[in-house]
């Protein structure tokens, strides 16, 4: 009876001659350094941009909606595009963090943090637009369902609303599942840190950690928990943003395959944004044995696989648009491809079904510049994709003698630039003083954590790299 | 790697035991169900089409859900999975067959499609519109590349696989990649534009871009269950209870539990979306569905396919409880055939449930023939793929 007994050596997630105090000290040490001039500029830049969005956010409240592009028929424009698209990207970081720890992949472990960070200064990004989309910024409370003198109820039966539910549910547990997963690190960094002040505000986050054995049990009891409620949290969000468009009657909005094919071009996106954002950190702070090319092969392929299932329901709906007969739903989509918003259809197209197929090739696959390339070419693309979906069904509605078309004003453009300054400042905040890299869950990934590591060959003979 | 403590060979049987007689006891009730069938199509010729279907979608969907179980596994480079990988294999492999099964759907197809008569053609807008792509030859010309499609991957997935068996070619395991990686793209057109085929097509008007998906999500949460039926009842028959352990067990259980929730998140939002836009030339679809007796089997599909599994299978010890399990599979099996059967039989018997004693053999006539297949091939060859480069590790899961 033949059979295979041989085991396949998996490729080591971490690379290079590390150890546990090397993995401590390449993390810990970044945010102790003296402050890199590239910061500076960085965070200059992006000030500036986030002024830009502050200025432009008080010119609208000022002077009303009227300074956007909205006309009659596009009553939603770039602020609907632009929340979802920021809503999109803060998938990633729950998907990172919460799916593929349930399905135990480790390799997760480099870049959970920093894709949860991100996520959240996502959400924040896309929260702005609804919120001021409102015109009447004082009275947002009202999106809640706060008990009143004049018995004023939000609409319970509008998806609208049930986004406020979903999108803040989605934020607070993010924020949790992020906090949770830092304070070990934090507990790290308390001991690190040579200042008093820092030690004490790390100290006071870091919870008192002492790393016993009790408090992983709790710790990893309460992780798992939040990664069991932060899954379903990944479906809902981009359900109910689907839910949006899709429950009404407007052609090329109402469609079923709407709420997975939402989900599916939010974690495409998702990963697109952590690829842009990890390619340039993992070259400034020289974290390429951490966050390896293996990682970003990885990544890629799950951009292959959310890019042809976004493709799919490219095609399913527009297969359905002419088999269901109905006139104005073939007209939607036959405009969106050759209407006055063919240009931008497109670029959707060419973005979001044909660029992420070069990721069949393995070599494209580790190409570092390719994948850089191609991570911002598909956030334009899913941009895009946001865009035609709102614009062009509005633009050319049932009524031709209503027909429009949506240009953006300054303030449009500007705001949503904008939101780039808010996000890179919180950004760059969290790289300046955070450590960027969960530093214990790296640790759980390496050899060294298997209790037999020291007890076999390899605790005295240097490892060397087997990829 | 370290060693220690792991154990690297099989020490079950290999192979399925040849006094073992499932097969012919399933072919024997088959073979009942057919010349049961065949008596029931001169009485009831309509009955015995709508009827044959029903059991058709329902085989298909088990045979379809484990050929994307297979391909899975081998894009992800699975380990956990390959002790037990076999049995989807050989499942799938009998998508061979499946063409077969078919050919008489082909001869009653005036009944079960109305966009085939000629009088409707005449007299409807929307199905001369469908013309196009709703026409006999063309229908025959997509199913024959589907199910060619299909068998063509079944059959490599399964050959490879067993080839393996033999010669311990690590150079297969990268073909398999290569074939379930595009095989899953096609795998996905394949299967929407099918289901759009056999049964949405059944209400002509009636469209849903979601419909494939709903389709597929229905097909994977049932073989799940097939998948936990067959190892238990392996099991059992005290085979492979020293290769597949607790843990391969509890995945599959995890998994069953997740597309559980995936199946519910698809079917609601499907009908969430036609319920609120309330559009009737997509409302009508549920109508049918509803109308009636009906509408007690689409509470039945809410509470008894996500409530009740999820409720039992979400703890962690469920996961592992084989008595459950296996309860919570039959039950799951048992609900994709009436989900089936809600799909296509509300055309024919409108406002009531009706069931007709041909839904019986047929699908007893189908069950049986394709459990004896499955079984007759399962026991040829090694019920593990033992020279799988991964069994080591799959083995030594906890």
């Amino acid at each position: 009876m033949s059979q295979n007994t041989e085991t396949v050596p998996d490729n080591r997630l971490v690379k290079g001659d590390h150890d546990f105090a090397s993995i401590t000290k390449l993390i810990s040490d970044i945010p102790q350094e003296r402050t890199p001039l590239w910061w500076y500029i960085a965070f200059g830049v992006s000030n500036i941009v986030l002024a830009v969005m502050i200025a432009m956010v008080v010119w609208l409240v000022w002077e009303g909606i009227g300074v956007w592009g909205l006309n009659n028929p596009v009553g939603w424009g770039w602020d609907i595009t632009n929340f979802v698209w920021w809503v999109g990207i803060g998938h990633a970081g729950t998907l990172i963090s919460a799916i593929l720890f349930l399905f135990r992949q480790g390799w997760r472990t480099a870049i959970n943090r920093f894709a949860e960070a991100m996520t959240i200064f996502a959400v924040m990004c896309a929260g702005l637009f609804p919120a001021i989309h409102v015109g009447r910024l004082w009275t947002i409370y009202w999106i809640f369902p706060l008990p009143n003198s004049m018995q004023l109820w939000p609409n319970f039966n509008s998806p609208l609303l049930w986004d406020v539910f979903a999108v803040f549910t989605y934020l607070v547990v993010s924020t949790l599942f992020w906090y949770v997963g830092l304070v070990p690190d934090l507990a790290t960094m308390r001991d690190k840190v040579k200042g008093r002040i820092s030690k004490l505000v790390y100290g006071t986050f870091a919870l008192g950690w002492t790393g016993g054995n009790r408090q992983w049990q709790h710790y990893e009891k309460a992780y798992m928990i939040l990664a069991g409620l932060a899954t379903p949290l990944v479906l809902s969000v981009h359900t109910i943003v689907s839910f949006d468009f899709a429950v009404s009657i407007i052609p090329g909005w109402h469609t079923t395959i709407f709420p997975p094919y939402f989900v599916a071009g939010a974690v495409f996106s998702g990963f697109a944004m952590v690829l842009s954002l990890m390619i340039i950190t993992r070259k400034l702070y020289g974290l390429e044995d951490i966050m390896t090319v293996d990682h970003i092969e990885k990544m890629n392929i799950i951009i292959l696989v959310t890019g042809n299932m976004v493709g799919f329901a490219y095609v399913m709906e527009f297969f359905i648009a002419w088999y269901g007969g109905v006139e104005y739903e073939k007209f939607a989509f036959i405009n969106r491809a050759f209407g006055p918003y063919a240009w931008a259809y497109w670029i959707m197209v060419t973005c979001n079904v044909v660029a992420p197929q070069f990721f069949w090739v393995k070599k494209f696959r580790r190409s570092i510049a390719l994948t850089f390339a191609l991570s911002i070419v598909i956030n334009i693309g899913m941009w895009f994709e946001r865009f035609v979906i709102t614009v062009t069904s509005l633009a050319q509605d049932f009524l031709p003698s209503s027909w429009g078309y949506f240009s953006p004003t300054y303030v449009d453009v500007l705001t949503y630039v904008g939101t780039f300054g808010l996000f890179f400042t919180c950004f760059l905040l969290f790289l300046r003083f955070l450590p960027m890299v969960a530093i214990a869950e790296v640790k759980g990934v390496m050899p060294q954590a298997d209790p037999a590591y020291y007890r076999s060959q390899n605790g005295n003979t240097k490892s060397t790299d087997d990829s | 790697m370290i060693m220690d403590h792991h154990h690297n060979t099989l020490s079950d049987r290999l192979t399925f035991p040849e006094d073992n007689r499932i097969a012919t006891g399933f072919f024997a009730a088959g073979i009942l169900g057919v010349v049961l069938s065949l008596i029931g199509m001169f009485i009831n010729t309509e009955q015995f089409f709508y009827s044959y279907l029903t059991s058709f979608t329902f085989i298909a969907s088990l045979v379809l859900g484990a050929l994307f179980f297979v391909m899975v596994q081998h894009v992800t480079r699975s380990s956990w999975s390959v002790v037990l990988r076999r049995i989807p294999e050989t499942i799938s492999y009998q998508l061979i067959w499946l063409g077969l099964l078919f050919i008489p759907i082909l001869f009653g197809m005036e009944f079960l499609y109305e966009w085939t008569r000629p009088e409707r053609i005449a007299t409807d807008e929307l199905t001369r519109h469908k013309l196009p792509y709703l026409n006999t030859p063309f229908f025959i010309i997509r199913n024959v590349i589907y199910f060619a499609v299909w068998a063509a991957l079944g059959y490599w997935l399964y050959k490879n696989s067993i080839a393996m068996d033999r010669s311990g070619d690590r150079e297969i395991d990268r073909r398999q990649r290569i074939i379930s990686a595009p095989g899953l793209l096609i795998f996905a057109y394949t299967v929407a534009f099918a289901s759009f085929d056999w049964m949405m097509s059944m209400d002509s008007h009636w469209f849903s871009t979601m419909f494939g998906v709903y389709f597929f999500s229905m097909s994977f949460q049932a073989i799940l269950a097939v998948v936990v039926v067959l190892v238990l009842y392996l099991f059992r028959k005290g085979l492979l209870t020293n290769t597949i352990n607790k843990a391969h067990m509890h995945d599959l259980g995890a998994l069953l539990f997740g597309f559980t929730v995936f199946y519910a998140y698809i079917a609601f939002s499907q009908f969430l979306l036609i319920y609120y836009a309330n559009i009737p030339e997509e409302t009508l679809w549920y109508y049918y569905r509803f109308e009636g007796s009906w509408v007690f089997l689409a509470y039945l599909f809410l509470i008894g396919r996500f409530v009740i599994p999820f409720v039992l299978l979400i703890g962690k010890k469920a996961k592992t409880n084989y008595r459950l399990l296996m309860g919570v599979s039959v039950w799951i099996i048992i609900l994709q055939f009436l989900e089936m059967f809600w799909i296509v039989m509300p055309i024919l018997h409108q406002g009531s449930i009706s069931i007709h004693w041909l839904d019986i053999t047929l699908l007893l006539a189908f069950f049986g023939i394709s459990a004896g297949l499955f079984f007759r091939q399962f026991a040829k060859h090694s019920m593990i793929p033992k020279n799988d480069p991964l069994l080591a590790e799959s083995l030594n899961k906890h």
